[in-house]
Order: C-alpha cells, then sequence, then structure tokens
C-alpha cells in the first residue's frame, strides 16, 4: 500500500542549489525511468540552479555509477544520486 | 572527528585496503610520512609522493580555506579502481616475469574531507617500486585518475566575499583549478 520511495543524495553544487543533501523522493506505482527523474526533482526545486545542474551531471544508483540512463527503471528504494562534475585532488 | 557540522552524511571516512594498496578518506589531517611509511618494501628501491596542498591563491583572489566532500562509497572504490589499473599498466615492462607481477609494488592514496586550510595537504600519493620510471609514472597517474574520477568535490572560499558565493569546482571543465 506504501508508495515507493528513493533516496536523493545532493553533493557540492547540486547541494547548494537544492539546500538539502538528502531528499526522499515519491515515485510512481509503476516506477520511473531514471531520465525523468530530472524533471521530477526539478519539480520540487523549481527557481533554483538545479536543472543547470542536473544537465552537467551523471546519476549513480546504489553506489553505482550509471553510464546509460536509458536502461535503467527506479522501482524504490534504490539510493541515487546527483554526480556533478568531480574536483578532487 | 573535527568535521563542520554541514558536510553531506554520506560523506564520510572510508578505508579500503586491497592487494593494490590503500585507499583512504579522512577528515583528519594527512600524516605523509606514516603513508609513505605504509608503501615501504625491501625490494623497493624507489618511492614517489605526490602531495597537493591548498594554495593561497586562484587568478588573483585570495584563497583563505578548501571544503571538500565526497560520496564516500563511491570514491573509495574509484580510487581502488585507479590504484588497481596504475598497477596493471606497468604489470609488462623490460623486466619479464612470469604471471601478473607489477612493476609497482603497493600505492597509497589518502584524500582528505572537510575543510582544508591554506598550505594543508587535501592530498597524499605514494607509490613504491623497484626502479624510479614506474613509481613516478604511477603516481602521476593516480593524481590525474584521481582528479578526473574520484566522487569528490572541493569549494573554494575568497578572502573578502560572502560564503555563499564560493565557488564549487570542476577539474575538467577548469583546466588549472587544483
Amino acid at each position: 500500500m506504501s508508495t515507493p520511495e528513493i533516496t536523493v543524495l545532493y553533493f557540492a553544487a547540486a547541494s547548494t542549489a537544492t539546500g538539502l543533501t538528502v531528499e526522499r523522493v515519491p515515485l510512481p506505482p509503476d516506477g520511473l525511468p531514471l531520465p525523468a527523474l530530472t524533471d521530477v526533482l526539478v519539480s520540487r526545486h523549481p527557481q533554483t540552479a538545479l536543472a543547470k545542474v542536473l544537465a552537467g551531471s551523471q546519476w549513480s544508483v546504489d553506489a553505482e555509477m550509471v553510464d546509460e540512463p536509458e536502461g535503467v527503471v527506479l522501482k524504490g528504494g534504490e539510493e541515487v544520486a546527483v554526480i556533478c562534475p568531480v574536483s578532487g585532488g | 572527528m573535527s568535521v563542520g557540522g554541514e558536510w553531506p552524511a554520506a560523506s564520510v571516512e572510508a578505508r579500503l585496503d586491497t592487494e593494490d594498496g590503500i585507499c583512504v578518506l579522512t577528515y583528519h589531517k594527512l600524516d605523509t610520512q606514516a603513508i609513505i611509511a605504509s608503501v615501504t618494501d625491501d625490494k623497493a628501491g624507489a618511492t614517489a609522493v605526490f602531495i597537493g596542498t591548498t594554495r593561497d591563491s586562484f587568478k588573483g583572489r585570495t584563497v583563505t580555506r578548501l571544503d571538500y566532500q565526497a560520496y564516500s562509497k563511491v570514491a573509495i572504490k574509484t580510487m581502488a579502481d585507479i590504484i588497481r589499473q596504475a598497477r596493471q599498466q606497468t604489470s609488462r615492462s623490460e623486466h619479464h616475469v612470469e604471471g601478473y607481477v607489477s612493476s609497482i609494488i603497493k600505492c597509497a592514496v589518502h584524500h582528505r574531507l572537510g575543510t582544508v586550510p591554506v598550505g594543508e595537504s587535501s592530498i597524499v600519493i605514494a607509490v613504491s617500486s623497484p626502479h624510479r620510471k614506474e613509481s613516478f609514472v604511477a603516481c602521476e597517474y593516480i593524481l590525474e585518475e584521481v582528479k578526473r574520477k574520484a566522487q569528490i568535490w572541493k569549494r573554494e572560499f575568497y578572502e573578502g566575499e560572502r560564503e555563499g558565493d564560493a565557488e564549487w569546482k570542476e577539474n575538467v571543465t577548469t583546466s588549472k583549478s587544483a
């Protein structure tokens, strides 16, 4: 009966844009293709820089970098992270 | 653990020991001597070390500090992949040895998280090998790959500017960032 949910992690510029480092996001009952998550997150954070940040970022799902988001459907329970361009070193 | 309190919950300390060496993410000051000691070996004739340090300026602006954060459980795996690659790349050299034997003996890569003041180090890499060339090459390879791939981010703070204006750096688009 419970709505499927994912946990979204924000780092760096994504965190600055949303003011959050973690957020629970409900999914449609049938799940959500990963590319569609962009619009879902932007609609939760309108008038922020998040749309621009997401356009330049990659996804990780359950601690694995995603090379082809088109092939991934979120079912609920996943930990999804916005991976902004990195700047270690 | 002395953290500023504003770091993401997923940006935690981490350590991964593999047959290729040691990868560490820590909020503590990096102990260069201990890191060098961790790759010592009687078969090593060479140890190459890279120390990356917070610099006091960027394009004419005075830098006061850098803040680092990581998606630690992913970044530590990326770092381990990088040191494995570094050792595999040097596995075929002029020294022919049967089977898979790398010319690199051991690698250590330690990256600091949290606030790194000017003059303190954010990354220390140490690589040991029988001869100097392999360790120099592997050390540079590890640094460049960590900068390019590891899920670590830094924010640069400037003197006289609001903290909210501090810039998140991007290694790929900003070629002179570190």
